[in-house]
């Protein structure tokens, strides 16, 4: 199902296009791209916050535009931000959550009781949220999207500013529910390592275009194979053409002073590589090998590297084309 | 059907009941008035000596004392004051990303709107009820004036006091609600405030007696919603004599007001709570971008 798509951002620019993926039942699928890629507007829209200029996407086979309540009920969202009320304790902002769906509080009780215990909430439950660490209110968000059952949650940088340990704790959390309710997972994040552990299958979105979609050891695999960095004195022989003649070696590329070597068989190149610079009366500084990790795809698909906080975002790309079909449990 | 909208009303009466600031922030300016500046500023002692009973009377429209005329007034305006936070609730779930969260549920957006209408409507009406129950317990202080009550009012006139005091206060409610849907910002929602609460208030008849005024701004008073409202809850207590108008007519233009004010706040919200994209964008897709 392919539908020509785009949408606008606020200055006229498009903020994405191109962007075209499906997602299977019961799968963990990972929206990986740098700040500004255009994650959160491919979120808005498929969770009907945003409607786009053209183009469409399908929830379990119904139109996020013209069928947008269906589609609400059946999905659960966590926000980038905490949107649980501080006020309010745990559990009312659950029941609160379920009245919006047009659920009482005694029909959601046994499952909110349910939830908070799997999110290891039960003890605050009835505690204010505002009382709550990071790690807390994170899963609470979680437990809140899951109130009323639905059969797939988009979950928008759901780890954004929690400490490695609360990452890796919200990790488990999130393979716990997938196993136990059979949820579908829809996710967006910019950390790679979370994409790479977490995820099934991964689109990587940059500049508003899905650039390369796969599991994270297929995209790793495009890579082709390791990368040696060797890093040579300041003032020593550019050694390209002496690595180009190595054997295993595919290509060679310069990256400031240091001298990026794609190879079949990084352990083994290293004693070789030295031996052969020394021969040459090249002074080498260092070697490192790398194996292949979601930062090379991305290095290797944009050919640039991945974009931390804070800096520039690119400019917005422009055109059209998008779709998207999420297949719930 | 009524549990989404009434989710909301929890959800807006725990968050009420749990930092009741109103308590100050609404009550404290009737309160003063009536303690400081209806206790001070007596028309009846103005008047010069030997000046007929019936005169004074006749100035405040059948009010037994200009403390009872003004009290009536303090109703109003506090009732007015307390919905001027109304709109603050929906700004701050705005920013906070709460209702976003709200518009991705199925809840209609009727609900949303008719959840703070009816919510925000009612802490409108409390500050009233208490300034009208702490007026006439001050009648029985010694040497402090209070709001006294004519013989004759009997239930209709009580149940129209009522009515005035609710419509006034979802009129006003609805008013501020519309700066609510539309600011994206508190600031610039607490400035357009502050600058009608005044202008609101003196073109209104809560303080002074409109046959003393200028003829011009009597025409602007009688238009008033704060004095349509007076007027009813002054007849309803003092009697309708020196009213050129019945309590009907009075009511009526104070319904064409919250008519009119409850269409601007729905139109604004429907404006507010709509996803999809028009050419200058939604106030909703604004604060999904920042």
């Amino acid at each position: 199902m392919v539908y020509p798509s785009s949408k606008p951002g606020t200055q006229g620019t498009v903020a994405v296009d191109g962007v075209s993926f499906q997602v299977r039942r019961g799968e963990i699928f990972g929206f990986l791209g740098p700040n500004g890629a255009g994650k959160t507007t491919t979120i808005s829209i498929l969770t009907t916050l945003l409607s786009p200029t053209s183009g469409g996407a399908h929830i379990e086979g119904l139109d996020v535009r013209t069928q947008s309540n269906d589609v609400r009920r059946r999905l659960g969202l966590v926000f980038q931000k905490s949107t649980a009320d501080e006020e309010l304790t745990g559990r009312e902002n659950m029941i609160i959550e379920a009245g919006l769906y047009g659920l009482s509080a005694g029909a959601v009780r046994e499952h909110a009781n349910d939830l908070l215990a799997q999110m290891d909430l039960a003890q605050a439950a009835d505690r204010f949220v505002k009382t709550y660490s990071g790690g807390m209110r994170r899963r609470l968000e979680l437990a809140v999207g899951m109130v009323h059952k639905p059969h797939l949650i988009f979950l928008d940088e759901p780890t954004l500013g929690l400490d490695p340990q609360g990452r890796a704790g919200f990790w488990r959390y999130i393979r716990h529910l997938r196993e136990s309710k059979g949820l579908t997972v829809f996710m967006t994040t910019h950390y790679l390592d979370e994409a790479d552990q977490l995820c099934d299958r991964i689109a990587v979105i940059d500049r508003g275009r899905i650039i390369a979609l796969g599991t994270p050891k297929e995209l790793k695999d495009s890579v082709g194979g390791d990368t040696l960095e060797l890093t040579v004195a300041p003032g020593a022989k550019d050694p390209t053409a002496l690595l180009t003649g190595m054997p295993g070696v595919t290509s060679v590329t310069k990256v400031g002073e240091t001298y990026r070597v794609k190879c079949s068989n990084g352990e083994s190149l290293i004693p070789k590589t030295v031996l052969a610079a020394d021969e040459a009366g090249i002074v080498v500084a260092g070697v490192t090998v790398i194996k292949p990790t979601l930062d090379e795809v991305f290095l290797h698909l944009t050919g640039h590297a991945y974009r931390e906080e804070g800096e520039a975002p690119p400019p917005a790309a422009e055109g059209d084309g998008e779709s998207a079909t999420v297949e719930g449990r | 059907m009524l549990i989404p909208a009434f989710s909301l009303i929890r959800r807006e009466y725990l968050r009420w009941i749990r930092a009741p600031t109103w308590v100050i922030s609404g009550l404290m300016s009737p309160i003063l008035y009536l303690l400081l500046f209806g206790q001070a500023f007596d028309l009846g002692k103005l008047l010069p000596p030997g000046t007929p009973a019936g005169a004074l009377a006749t100035v405040l429209s059948g009010a037994p004392n200009y403390f009872s005329y003004f009290a009536v007034g303090m109703v109003a305006f506090a009732s007015v004051t307390a919905a001027m936070f109304s709109g603050t609730g929906i700004i701050f779930d705005k920013q906070l990303g709460i209702l976003q969260r709200t518009l991705s549920t199925p809840i209609s957006r009727r609900s949303v709107f008719l959840a703070a209408l009816t919510f925000r409507g009612m802490l409108t009406l409390i500050p009233a009820f208490l300034v009208v129950g702490f007026a006439l317990v001050l009648a029985y202080v010694p040497n402090v004036a209070g709001l006294s009550v004519g013989s004759g009012v009997n239930v209709v006139d009580a149940l129209q006091f009522v009515v005035a005091a609710l419509i006034l206060s979802i009129a006003f409610t609805s008013l501020f609600l519309s700066f609510g849907f539309a600011a994206q910002r508190i600031e610039s929602y607490f400035g357009v405030v502050t600058i009608l609460q005044l202008p609101i208030l003196l073109t209104s008849n809560a303080m002074y007696p409109v046959n003393i005024m200028p003829a011009w701004l009597q025409y602007v008073v009688g238009i008033n919603p704060i004095s349509l409202a007076v007027n009813v809850m002054r007849m309803s207590l003092f009697g309708t004599a020196g009213y050129p108008y019945s309590v009907g007519v009075y009511l009526l233009g104070l319904l064409a007001w919250a008519v009119l004010f409850v269409g601007l706040a729905f139109w604004l919200a429907s404006k507010a709570l709509r996803t999809d994209v028009s050419p200058k964008g939604s106030a909703l897709s604004e604060a999904i971008a920042a």
